[in-house]
């Protein structure tokens, strides 16, 4: 049996599950590499290029771990474009030749290119070479392939009707996600906050240090792009962009402003890591739309620091404001109540 | 009397004031936390205890800054806020109408945003400390200037130079590359100010709707250079209040005024005197996973009081404090 290494990073949090059933029906076995920690980071950190994001180093991280785990090959894709005429970040095109260079120890590579911009052939031809190696049937890469949409399409929605995040929709699936360190307490918290982002930075919680825990252990019901619906994330591109750019613009622009008009939300978090080139520009559009809506909204920016206390400053700091804003705004509600009764 | 405490752990000075039950002003002192804010935090209690008359009683703590936890352990807080609630809180007190707070402190620099009194929309600056206070230190070091001599000589300059703002790094080369070239060094260091000044708006302010009342707090606000420089990058009068610098531990102690009166309870405050007792810091790195955090334990005699530091909850220890 083929062993097939998955790193738990990047585009792991929105395609395990396609993955795993297609590699599985395959007849492979699927090796997913533990949750980041110090010395994946270290690892990615000492053979990746200087100029790449953190998530990317830490994918280096995970290819290296996933070799010391003697798997056969680790699944490297390298996504294009997902819808035609989107683009994507550089970091993306070209991941596997980015791993090849850097990681030269690596187990072998099994790539896929995938640009829905080429047509349905080149994707289908893309998919069939992908599952070469495990069987020369093609009508068992079709069955499998057919799987692994159907799974997609499952996991999707299981995340959107419980409310659950990536990670908590991976391992109640049976797969091999780990759990978030406090579980998702749906309407306990008295404050809602939407937290937008890349997958990779918002459900990495070495990377954000724990960042939706912290915000539940605080009091906050915390919502994500992944349970808001696709015509919404659509709708909120539109309203803030007119038209989308980027493949992976919907759990940012597209999730900042579905919730900034959503009224039970009270506040917005978009979390990105230095040095993103692509949301760089989107969160320009969010702040600014953030600011027009007068909506609560604070950017956080992610890096290598090990220290935390200047992110849970300013997260204290943010539900404090919401806290105060709210508080105000009753009090000030109250008193007019008042008032016109008086003139009443 | 019943008085309230206030104390602002910063990564460069430690705050502590008192206030007595109309938010007024009793006692504030300013010290430089020297890396040591175990010790600092003790010495300022000590001395507050000396100058204070026998009758005053301390019926409410709070604690800020970036040291606040530390902080709230050691001298037995009823509450522990982020700094920019504390500084909002503080500087609504002196300025009802305020709309924007502008601090600059040791290692970073934040904007605050108010509307009715409440804050709306906030800033700080990102992963570099560029154009803090610590700069302005080290650059007055490197000129040899005393830093209380910075500003008044900023003030003096004719034909302020240019430099560029956006990296100390790079301000530094272009401040050497000035000097060589013969420029004055008034007009350097006021050039400094306006590129520090640009930086800020350009860094923390940006995208923030700045409107006045505009006040500048954080220690920072002592350099008149930088005062100057912000209201000509701003195009608005700055209001630099007569204890800027303590606002946030005045802010501080005001939110422990209000949780005291919310809750009426008892305060935890150790007394001047008890928090000398022999407290110690120690740091350990956990191994229990791969990711060996480093935990520090804080003990008051042989008491463990706290301990923190780690990824997870293993080790995790903090007195019941309402924080933010």
């Amino acid at each position: 049996m083929i062993r097939v290494g998955i790193p738990q990073a990047l585009l792991y949090y929105q395609y395990y599950p396609m993955w795993q059933a297609f590699f599985q029906a395959l007849g492979a076995e699927v090796v997913v590499s533990p949750p980041t920690a110090r010395p994946t980071v270290e690892a990615g950190l000492a053979r990746m290029v200087a100029e790449t994001c953190l998530p990317v180093k830490v994918y280096g991280g995970h290819v290296c771990h996933l070799r010391e785990l003697g798997v056969d090959c680790v699944f490297v894709p390298a996504i294009r474009a997902t819808e035609p005429g989107l683009f994507n970040c550089s970091k993306f095109l070209g991941l596997p030749d980015l791993i090849r260079a850097t990681v030269e120890d690596s187990s072998p590579l099994l790539e896929i290119d995938i640009d829905v911009g080429q047509g349905r052939g080149a994707l289908q031809r893309a998919i069939y070479r992908l599952g070469w190696p495990f069987t020369w049937n093609p009508l068992h890469i079709r069955k499998a392939a057919l799987a692994a949409w159907e799974a997609h399409l499952g996991f999707q929605a299981l995340m959107r009707e419980r409310k659950l995040t990536p990670p908590e929709a991976i391992e109640g699936s049976g797969g091999e996600g780990h759990a978030l360190d406090s579980r998702c307490l749906p309407d306990t918290g008295s404050l809602v906050i939407a937290v937008v982002g890349h997958p990779y930075c918002l459900y990495d919680s070495y990377i954000n240090h724990n960042l939706l825990g912290r915000l539940r252990r605080m009091g906050v019901r915390v919502i994500t792009p992944e349970m808001a619906p696709a015509q919404g994330l659509e709708m909120g591109i539109r309203r803030l962009a007119r038209f989308k750019y980027w493949v992976y613009e919907a759990e940012v622009t597209g999730a900042a402003g579905y919730y900034l008009e959503d009224p039970a939300v009270d506040g917005v978090i978009a979390v990105v890591v230095f040095g993103c080139g692509p949301d760089s520009t989107m969160l320009d559009v969010v702040q600014r739309a953030a600011r027009r809506q007068e909506k609560p909204y604070m950017g956080l920016v992610l890096d290598e620091h090990t220290g935390e206390a200047g992110l849970v400053t300013r997260l204290e700091a943010f539900v404090d404001m919401i806290d105060r804003r709210k508080s105000a705004r009753g009090s000030w509600e109250a008193g007019s109540m008042e008032k016109r009764r008086e003139c009443a | 009397m019943r008085a309230y405490l206030g104390v602002d752990v910063g990564s460069v000075t430690t705050k502590l004031v008192l206030l007595d039950e109309n938010d007024q002003l009793l006692e504030r002192l300013y010290l430089r936390t020297l890396g040591r804010p175990i010790e600092v935090i003790q010495e300022g209690l000590a001395e507050l205890g000396r100058r204070q008359p026998q009758h005053l009683e301390v019926v409410g703590v709070g604690t800020t800054g970036s040291g606040r936890y530390l902080a709230g352990v050691l001298v037995g807080a009823d509450v522990i806020k982020n700094e920019i609630t504390a500084l909002a809180v503080g500087a609504s007190q002196y300025v009802p109408e305020v709309q924007t707070i502008i601090e600059i402190g040791g290692q970073d620099s934040k904007i605050i945003i108010l509307r009715d009194g409440v804050a709306v929309d906030f800033a700080m600056n990102t992963v570099c400390a560029a154009g803090t206070g610590a700069f302005l230190d080290q650059q007055a070091y490197r000129l040899s200037l005393r830093i209380e001599d910075f500003g008044p000589l900023a003030l003096k300059a004719k034909t302020p130079v240019r430099i560029a703002g956006r990296c100390t790094v790079f301000a530094e080369s272009d401040m050497i590359h000035k000097q060589q070239m013969g420029h004055r060094v008034e007009d350097i260091i006021y050039g400094l100010c306006q590129a520090l000044a640009r930086n800020y708006l350009n860094n923390v302010g940006q995208g923030k709707d700045l409107r006045p009342p505009v006040v500048f707090l954080g220690g920072v606000a002592f350099n008149q250079g930088m005062v100057r420089a912000i209201q000509e990058a701003l195009g608005m009068p700055v209001i630099v209040l007569p204890y800027h610098e303590v606002m946030g531990a005045i802010g501080a102690a005001i939110l422990a005024r209000e949780q005291m009166s919310l809750n009426g309870a008892t305060t935890r405050f150790r007394g001047f005197e008890a928090s000398r007792a022999a407290c110690r810091a120690s740091s350990f790195e956990c191994k229990a996973c791969p990711n060996l955090c480093e935990i520090v334990q804080v003990r008051i005699g042989r008491k463990v009081m706290a301990r923190w530091g780690g990824r997870c909850d293993r080790w995790e220890l903090k007195e019941e404090v309402p924080d933010g």
